[in-house]
């Protein structure tokens, strides 16, 4: 019987390679096949690793004859936002700067990924540095949505989300600093989520806002991406990131138990519902999520997040700053680019950023050197703290009388390339997702349906208290229990347009 | 030039200094694992985290927080509970990521001090007109932000630090525990107001307040070939060890409360003897692993405001801390008496020909542009913590001086030296043991004498570890010496076959037949063929020449073989001469 590997999930795919339905190097080769046939489309990918791919599909084929047991996610084939750390890969973070940079070492979340069994196929396209909501300042080429290729994927993990909605692969991971996973999810229509700071190790994958980072996966299911969870905190806290935490993985038995909700509490928060700029059908979609949640037995009660408004101004405070200071070793001497037939130091320094960095990377340095610099610091910085304690205390109190917030994860659906130009009106595409990497809790995005007036992938965004992230699990598979597929829901799965192309598995 | 003496008469040298210690004790780096080394290969200890590869994440060393925790104590510093690190950004060569990180106003320790006791020759250096009110009332003004680092973190010290909230357990910590040290200031400030005090021998005390230690990463080492005595300037290249990067450093800076050229050397000194019995690093200046700047200004005695400062560096022995300082005090005098102006700039010390040039002139403060490392969460030591550090800290040098002056009876001076050595310190109280007064006397003296200038002269290859003498041979030679079994000539030629042979000093003494006669029965007969033979010398006595006894002795000491107690002679011949 043949059929495409993207009728598979990865829990699908490691079951089948398990069971002998089907081997693991002809997953990839199934999974490189579909990329041959869609990537001209979408362009999700900087690099596909074949070498590999193959490679690590054949050990596993190998412990699998030597009667060895399989991990968890036994040739599921991966891809791996280009901020990440892969020996074997160049990692580029989409910049000049980094055009040819090989990883000299392999990141904690890419590596836990692979002794989890997973099949690396290639590094996926992102915003230079992870700066940007739509992929398109990539300085080799942009992402285009597989629901929509004259659209963006968002970002700034566009290529990882887009990579999974055009079925290329079944997971991926990506890198949230400001809603760089939840926001592409939502526009792509799969599940993305980013959870609690300190949950999954940052060590190998290239800073950003190191206070505001978190690594998260994207899957096609809630099932799917609490198995990538469960292979990303599994091992425990990692030695080499202070900052991370102990997390028991327990997020496969936490889609598994989406039950009955009775007792829980789920808030609304009305001014987000009633927003400036949300549009009727990503409300619409988002009502219907809390209406599966009530039909699950959950209580839905308002709650309110007064200084969330501060949120994007912090961000944009913290998020330069600390950006600043660690792209500030891009010299043009020590990594990635260096401009030829320069005579003295700061001339070749001058010259090489100005080549090596494009215009929103050099927008937010400066930004930051600025609000860095004396005199200056006490007025943002310090205010920036202010308000980042202030909403942190507002989802403290909200979580006194919630288990959950259901919200936006973004306020519109996909929009065209080119269409928003102004830096600052692309920054309120993060206004749902901002105020979570401020306090640092998790959320995650799942999709809930076709917008009534675009046709494009809705979604709803779900919050939970810090280090709660299983209860996301749970109720994001309530939800698309209720909306998906599987109920005879308008959307989950594959894009239409790229759905069984190429890929075809015995 | 003017020399010392004469300058500081006039001006009022005011210094504090900038001292960096490596922890060369631990085995690990600051914030990786790399091994701590200071003679392999070069970069051949390098990992992502020390090279600053991107991506690459700090974890803090759990040893050299203890370290800098029992620096502090055995500094009299406020040992702070909540403090953070920083990142400090400057673009150098030798330094990865472009920043260094270290801590901001809050530092671990806050707020010591260290009481100088300066004798000798040293004493003078400071003229007596620095004494009295004037002078306790020009430190206290002296302290308002005349170092720089503690001005610019100053204005941060209401700052929050970045973290995600209750998230990763980020909170307010520095900036509260900033506003209580902040608040601490005014006693600090009070304590120091008290001044030095002078002894009547000449010899006085002065309490040097520390502002600071704070924890940080040393950068990497850099090497300029082919320039002058190791300079970048006129070097053919320079190349970067990354075995060095990340190695666990603590600056100490001082208030400038320093007077002289010796202050500064005494504190570096006793500083060093402090670090090294805490055991914390080899403190070797020549090595690099305990360096030191030193800040200085001039001002017109009995006036308040502060002069212009410049910076010295490459003062690295103390010997060199000294000199330079001197030179650096002689030469703004020079200047500023012929109505020059000091320019706030980092000097060179060259010791080879004995003057300071400039390195670098500072006409704008620099932007460092300091904030919290969002990838270390900020520092909450529990007492626990605390308490575990200081039951790990040794007796300290000052308590182990006045313990041996109290208990043993020595000299305070030989007391100091020997307790300012943890080695040297218990050898002495392995040798002096049950000791006291007179015959632990004997004991210390072998021991500053003998044993200290046999080391000198051995070099570098012999130390107190591998030269094979025991505590209980100088005991022995000790007890010799006391009970006058032989003269203190004798004692040292013995001291001598003893670290040559191993042997007892006993057997040495017996077998060379060399135990001194006091036994007046046996030495009577010599007085009497002395005073046979030297009958003008005994005339010149007669006759009120009380000197020519000397010469009397020296003729009973041959006669004798050097075996007659000298001392027994004298009073032999007085008495057949009366």
């Amino acid at each position: 019987m043949a059929r495409s590997f993207d009728e598979l999930t990865a829990q699908e795919i490691a079951a089948g390679i398990a069971a002998g339905t089907f081997s693991a190097a002809e997953v990839t080769a199934a999974a490189l096949d579909a990329i041959a046939a869609r990537e001209t489309e979408v362009q999700a990918f900087l690099q596909v690793t074949p070498e590999l791919a193959q490679e690590a599909a054949a050990r596993i084929d190998a412990a699998r004859a030597a009667g060895e047991a399989l991990p968890p996610l036994a040739g599921v084939p991966l891809a791996v936002k280009d901020n990440m750390n892969l020996v074997g890969t160049r990692t580029t973070c989409a910049s000049r700067m980094l055009e040819t940079y090989e990883s000299p070492y392999t990141a904690t979340c890419v590596a836990r990924m692979l002794a989890a069994g997973c099949i690396p196929v290639g590094k996926a396209n992102m915003d230079e540095f992870a700066f940007g909501s739509s992929t398109d300042s990539s300085a080799f080429h942009p992402t285009n949505n597989p629901w929509d290729t004259a659209r963006v994927p968002g970002g700034s993990s566009g290529g990882s989300a887009a990579a999974v909605a055009a079925g290329m692969v079944p997971l991926s991971l990506g890198s949230d600093t400001g809603g760089s996973i939840r926001q592409p999810a939502a526009l792509c229509g799969v599940v993305g989520m980013k959870p609690t700071y300190g949950a999954v190790s940052r060590y190998g994958v290239v800073a950003f806002g190191s206070s505001l980072d978190q690594v998260g996966p994207f899957g096609r299911t809630v099932a799917d991406v609490a198995l990538a969870m469960d292979a990303l905190v599994s091992g425990g806290r990692d030695p080499y990131d202070s900052t991370a935490q102990d997390v028991v993985p327990g997020f496969a038995a936490a889609a598994a138990s989406a039950e009955d909700l009775a007792g829980t509490r789920i808030g609304l928060v009305p001014a987000f519902m009633e927003a400036e700029g949300l549009t009727a059908e990503v409300r619409t979609g988002v009502e219907r999520a809390a209406s599966a949640l009530e039909a699950a037995g959950a209580e839905l009660v308002e709650v309110d997040l007064p200084h969330v408004d501060a949120a994007i101004a912090a961000y944009y405070v913290i998020g330069p700053a600390e950006a600043f200071s660690n792209l500030a070793r891009f010299d043009g001497i020590r990594y990635g680019y260096q401009e030829p037939g320069c005579t003295n130091l700061a001339d070749q320094s001058a010259r090489s950023r100005a080549h090596g960095f494009g215009a929103e990377a050099k927008r937010r340095q400066m930004l930051g050197a600025y609000l860095l610099s004396s005199g200056v610091y006490d007025q943002y910085y310090y205010a920036a703290q202010k308000a980042r304690t202030l909403i942190t205390e507002d989802y403290s109190a909200a979580f006194a009388r919630v288990d959950a917030i259901l919200m936006p994860a973004t306020p519109h659906a996909a929009f065209r390339h080119g269409e928003i130009s102004d830096p600052t009106q692309m920054y309120l595409s993060d206004m749902y997702t901002i105020s979570l990497n401020i306090a640092g809790n998790g959320g995650i995005s799942v999709p809930v349906g076709l917008g009534a007036d675009s046709g494009l992938p809705m979604a709803a965004q779900l919050v939970a208290p810090a280090f709660a992230d299983e209860r996301l699990i749970t109720y994001a598979a309530v939800i698309e229990r209720a909306l998906g597929r599987a109920a005879g829901g308008s959307v989950l799965g594959v894009a239409p347009a790229f759905a069984g192309k190429g890929g075809e598995l015995r | 030039m003017k020399e010392l003496s004469e300058v500081l008469e006039d001006w009022e040298a005011v210094i504090g200094l900038e001292i960096h210690t490596e922890l060369t004790a631990l085995d690990t780096k600051m914030f990786c694992n790399c091994k701590l080394t200071h003679d392999d290969e070069p970069n051949t200890h390098v990992c992502p985290v020390c090279l600053g590869l991107p991506g690459a994440l700090p974890v803090p060393n759990r040893r050299a927080i203890e370290s800098i925790v029992k620096a502090g104590i055995a500094t009299n510093c406020e040992i702070q509970k909540h403090s953070m690190f920083y990142r400090k950004h400057y673009f150098y060569p030798d330094m990865a990521k472009n920043f260094q990180t270290t801590q901001g106003p809050v530092a671990f320790c806050m707020h010591g001090h260290l009481d100088l006791e300066v004798t000798g020759r040293g004493a003078a250096e400071r003229p007596a007109c620095a004494f009295g009110e004037a002078e306790a009332e020009s430190l206290a003004s002296a302290s308002a932000g005349a170092v720089g680092l503690s001005a610019d973190l100053s204005r941060r010290a209401d700052s929050q630090p970045a973290g995600a909230g209750d998230a990763c357990g980020a909170t307010g910590a520095d900036a509260s525990a900033g506003a209580t040290a902040l608040a601490g200031l005014s006693a600090y400030d009070t304590a120091a107001g008290a001044g030095p005090v002078r002894h009547e021998d000449g010899s006085y005390t002065v309490p040097i307040r520390i502002l600071r230690i704070h924890m940080e990463e040393d950068a990497a080492k850099m090497v300029h070939v082919g320039g002058e005595e190791g300079r970048i300037g006129g070097a053919a290249e320079s190349l970067i060890d990354y075995n060095r990067c990340g190695t666990p450093l603590i600056e100490l800076v001082t208030e400038p409360d320093l007077r002289t050229p010796e202050e500064a050397r005494l504190f570096m000194e006793k500083l060093r003897r402090i670090f090294v019995t805490l055991g914390i690093s080899d403190c070797s200046m020549e090595k690099g692993s305990m360096r030191c700047d030193g800040n200085v200004s001039l001002r017109r005695r009995g006036e308040r405001t502060l002069g212009t400062k410049t910076e010295l560096k490459n003062l690295n022995s103390f010997k060199a801390l000294h000199d330079g300082l001197a030179y650096e005090i002689c030469r703004q005098a020079e200047v500023l008496e012929e109505g020059g102006e000091i320019y706030q700039e980092t000097r060179h010390w060259e010791p080879s020909r004995k003057r300071t040039v400039v390195m670098r002139t500072k006409e704008t403060a620099d932007d460092y542009r300091f904030f919290p490392d969002p990838d270390l969460a900020p520092f909450d030591l529990t007492d626990e913590f605390i308490a575990h550090c200081a039951a790990e800290i040794p007796e300290l040098p000052d308590a182990k001086r006045d313990r041996f002056e109290r208990d043993f009876g020595i000299k305070r001076a030989d007391a100091e030296q020997l307790a300012g050595d943890p080695a040297l310190a218990a050898f002495f109280e392995a040798a002096a043991a049950g000791l006291s007064g007179k015959a632990a006397q004997t004991v210390a003296n072998l021991i500053v004498n003998e044993l200290m200038g046999y080391l000198n002269a051995a070099g570098a290859d012999v130390t107190l570890e591998t030269c094979g003498i025991a505590p209980a041979q100088v005991a022995s030679l000790a007890g010799l010496l006391a009970e006058d079994a032989i003269s203190s000539n004798q004692g040292h030629e013995v001291f001598l076959l003893m670290a040559q042979m191993g042997d007892d000093p006993a057997k040495i003494v017996d077998e060379r037949g060399m135990r001194q006669v006091s036994d007046t029965a046996a030495l009577q007969p010599i007085v009497d063929a002395v005073l046979a033979r030297c009958t003008d010398q005994a005339q010149q006595y007669r006759d009120g020449n009380q000197k020519v006894i000397g010469f009397l002795v020296g003729q009973c000491m041959r006669e004798s073989r050097g075996q007659g107690n000298p001392k027994l002679f004298n009073e032999l011949l007085r008495a057949s001469l009366s």
